[in-house]
């Protein structure tokens, strides 16, 4: 996740100036996991509670009012400003009153005229004290919706079967065989592709024979494989394969004897070869 | 001389008052910059041949403000009204989870009529279903329930769930009641019945033996419990086309059309369009079968015989794709009387076209004809339903011009005479798509009271010439200098928004 500098510097201004709250660093690193856990992170004052800020959300002694002083982190599809009235479920409401200045780390919960969030935790700004980048009336980005979370990529490295960096050195449509389950006529037939990837590096997973995996990937650009890598001859990257349970035809013959193939097919499978920090980081934790 | 005088001041007088008068009409009748109110609504602009009465139109930019930045391609629209309180309305298409590539794909939900809709990540299905159809009757009594969806979640592999929500604006994920894989295109319709409401789901099943893959889902227990009946009885190609559309009756009547392929190689299908019908509400051990045809005496009317269906899976229809597009709507009342739309490969030089044909006998015989004005080239997305005074309703989206022309037709004489409104005008070739399909495999038209409801998919620019009946935008739009916005003043790209409408029905 590439988080704004506000936002870094909205976390330590509560670092260093909300001790009472999030004075120690094990208390700080809580904190940045909240951040990064958190699609909409904001700095409001309760206006209302027991209320909504817009029809179409569920009111509930849980649900109250805030009124942004300013936004942290925000997806850009997200329309929310400074002034903005915000419905935020809380996990305790009564911790809370009128008047009541805190940070707010939260989900997305209901979108229509306005905003309305599911708390996964806040900071108390002590002494009416907003945070950082209050006044400006900023958006802070930090996030497209298209970079996939620490939370996601971790779950995603743990469900691969291998994790290697390599780069793509022959792309080739791929026909299943007619001895295989019978092709079948739909709007979402993957048209597959197969990409032999030169293996340099083994992430995750035992070493492989022959430094080449083959990887299927769908070569259509309909909505079922939209967000499925498409490889390119060439091409250099971060991979998270699994063996093929999808063409079925799992294993082919390269080079006189039987491999075993992969896919590549979700949002986050193939990532540029700057986030190998991020990722080594994320396979050691 | 003074006489002269005070004639030309009368007269200069009143075409100052007409000239004042006229502006305050136009202003009233001009969406402001975002949007007009709900029930502000302009009047028709474009109408047919017969009703000359001005139509109040209602047409919703479903995207909501709070979601202004989004730029997606919103394709392929459905829409659900709840039967015992049409103010409530769930609303679906290719939107994703705004915040999230794991959280759950969103519907929109309206409780007010549709004037306006809010977002809510209720389906089971992780980030954005490509596939999705539902339906809401409301036999078990939720007042913001029952929704009954039909969703393809597709990861590594392509699942069909079977879900339902006994409360649309709560948070709680839709309740998967069945799952399986190896199935596509599921569309449900649904009756209310009290405590276990009946639901049919149309689906394309792979897992069907001999390849006879035209299925409906039944159930009569509210979602309980579901069973797969495969409704095609004829040799086929090894399958059949993907869209099979059941269309209940309040009678328990339950029809079913779908396209049987008897040849298919790569780019056409030869298809007979098939209609089966049952009338216990597919409750019986074989149902489906009360429709034979008098040509092999099997199960299925053969409506039409071995047409050529183009099937192309990729930008054809301007970027839209094409090969199955199909429609079946009974009259709610009279259940003798059902209509069957569907496009293929119609006069020479068309690419697609589109049919329409009637039966008022139960389906045992059909127009062998088009009805009038329903033989329509070059257009996609057919969306059939009939209103309670037996007025049909028909939906199509055409490309004409370099522009997608969405028109809703409506006649009360089997479209001998017909009211043609078109409710978007907009460029074809703009925004570029991001994927497929462009607008949708299809949208989609019901009827409740005495409105036709539906939804399409369209360009976004806010641009007033582009909707001659009007538009309302939930969304940040500047209709002045035809641009969208973020909310906070940042221009946003043109895309692929889901709108929502309502028109009268004609007398």
């Amino acid at each position: 996740m590439n988080f704004s500098s506000s936002f870094f510097a909205g976390i330590l201004w509560t670092a260093l100036l909300a001790p009472a709250v999030v004075g120690f660093p094990q208390e700080q690193n809580s904190q940045a996991a909240l951040a990064k856990q958190s699609s909409i992170v904001f700095s409001g004052t309760v206006s209302q509670l027991g209320a909504v800020s817009f029809a179409g959300v569920p009111q509930s002694t849980q649900t109250i009012v805030v009124r942004v002083d300013s936004v942290l982190k925000k997806p850009p599809a997200v329309s929310l400003k400074k002034g903005d009235n915000v419905t935020v479920e809380l996990k305790d409401p009564s911790a809370f009153q009128q008047g009541t200045q805190a940070t707010f780390y939260t989900e997305g919960w209901i979108f229509g005229s306005g905003v309305a969030v599911k708390e996964l935790g806040h900071d108390f700004n002590p002494g009416g004290a907003s945070a950082p980048g209050a006044g400006r009336g900023e958006t802070a980005p930090g996030y497209t919706q298209e970079q996939i979370s620490d939370q996601e990529l971790r779950d995603r490295l743990n469900s691969a079967d291998f994790v290697v960096i390599g780069r793509v050195t022959d792309v080739h449509r791929w026909t299943v065989p007619k001895s295989a389950t019978p092709h079948r006529v739909s709007e979402h037939d993957p048209d597959w592709h197969e990409a032999v990837v030169q293996v340099q590096s083994v992430l995750k997973g035992a070493q492989v024979k022959g430094n080449k995996v083959v990887v299927r990937f769908p070569g259509r650009n309909d909505v079922a494989w939209v967000h499925s890598p498409k490889f390119e001859k060439n091409q250099q990257g971060i991979f998270c394969l699994n063996r093929d349970q999808t063409s079925g035809v799992p294993t082919e013959k390269v080079g006189g004897r039987q491999v075993s193939v992969y896919t590549c097919l979700g949002h986050g499978d193939s990532l540029p070869l700057s986030d190998a920090p991020r990722v080594r980081s994320l396979l050691k934790k | 001389m003074k006489a002269l005088a005070a004639f030309w001041m009368r007269l200069l007088a009143f075409t100052l008052l007409a000239l004042i008068a006229a502006t305050v009409l136009f202003e009233k009748q001009s969406p402001p910059k975002t949007s007009i109110g709900g029930d502000g609504l302009p009047s028709a602009g474009t109408l047919g041949p017969v009703y000359a009465s001005p139509t109040q139109v209602k047409l919703v930019d479903l995207i909501p403000a709070s979601l202004s930045g989004e730029a997606n391609q919103d394709s392929e629209p459905f829409l659900a009204i709840q039967t015992a309180n049409p103010q409530v309305m769930v609303a679906s298409a290719f939107t994703p989870n705004p915040v999230s590539s794991t959280g759950n794909a969103p519907v929109y939900v309206s409780q007010d009529g549709g004037s306006s809709w809010v977002l809510n990540a209720i389906t089971p299905v992780p980030r954005m279903t490509c596939d999705i159809t539902h339906a809401m009757p409301t036999g078990e009594n939720h007042p913001r329930g029952d929704l009954h969806a039909g969703t393809l979640a597709c990861a590594a592999s392509i699942t069909l769930d079977e879900s339902e929500s006994n409360d649309v604006s709560s948070s709680a994920v839709m309740n998967v009641q069945s799952t399986r894989s190896n199935v596509d295109q599921p569309f449900v319709r649904a009756l209310g019945i009290s405590n276990a409401d009946h639901i049919y789901v149309g689906v394309n099943d792979f897992n069907q033996p001999n390849g006879r893959t035209a299925t409906v889902d039944v159930s009569v227990d509210g979602g309980a419990t579901y069973k797969s009946f495969s409704i095609e009885a004829r040799n086929n190609a090894g399958q059949d086309g993907p869209s099979v559309r059941p269309a209940v009756a309040a009678d328990n009547t339950v029809y079913a059309a779908f396209f049987g392929w008897r040849k298919f190689n790569g780019k056409t299908a030869t298809s007979d369009v098939v209609v089966v019908r049952d009338d216990a509400g597919g409750t019986g051990p074989n149902p489906f079968q009360a429709l034979r045809d008098p040509s092999d005496k099997l199960p299925g009317r053969l409506v039409v015989k071995r047409v050529s269906i183009p099937w192309s899976n990729a930008p054809t229809l301007g970027q839209e794709r094409i090969g199955s597009t199909l429609s079946i709507a009974v009259d709610p009342n009279n259940s003798s009387t059902v209509y069957v739309g569907w496009a293929d490969r119609g006069r020479k030089g068309d690419i697609y076209t589109l049919h329409v044909r009637r039966s008022t006998d139960r389906g045992l015989t059909w127009s062998k004809a088009d009805l009038p004005h329903t033989t329509i080239s070059n257009a996609t997305n057919i969306a059939l339903a009939v209103a309670n005074n037996g007025v049909v309703g028909f939906l199509y989206q055409q490309l004409s011009g370099g522009r997608w022309v969405t028109h809703i037709v409506q006649s009360h004489d089997g479209f001998a005479t017909v009211q043609d409104v078109i409710l978007a005008n907009v460029p074809a070739n703009t925004p570029v798509q991001q994927f497929l399909p462009y607008l949708g495999d299809y949208d989609y038209l019901l009827s409740v009271g005495n409105e036709f409801r539906g939804v399409f998919c369209a360009n976004n620019s806010p641009d007033l010439a582009d909707f001659p009946q009007g538009v309302t935008y939930q969304r940040a739009a500047d209709f002045n200098t035809k641009t969208l916005t973020d909310g906070s003043g940042n221009p946003v790209p043109v895309s692929i928004d889901p709108f929502y409408f309502s028109v009268p029905v004609i007398p």
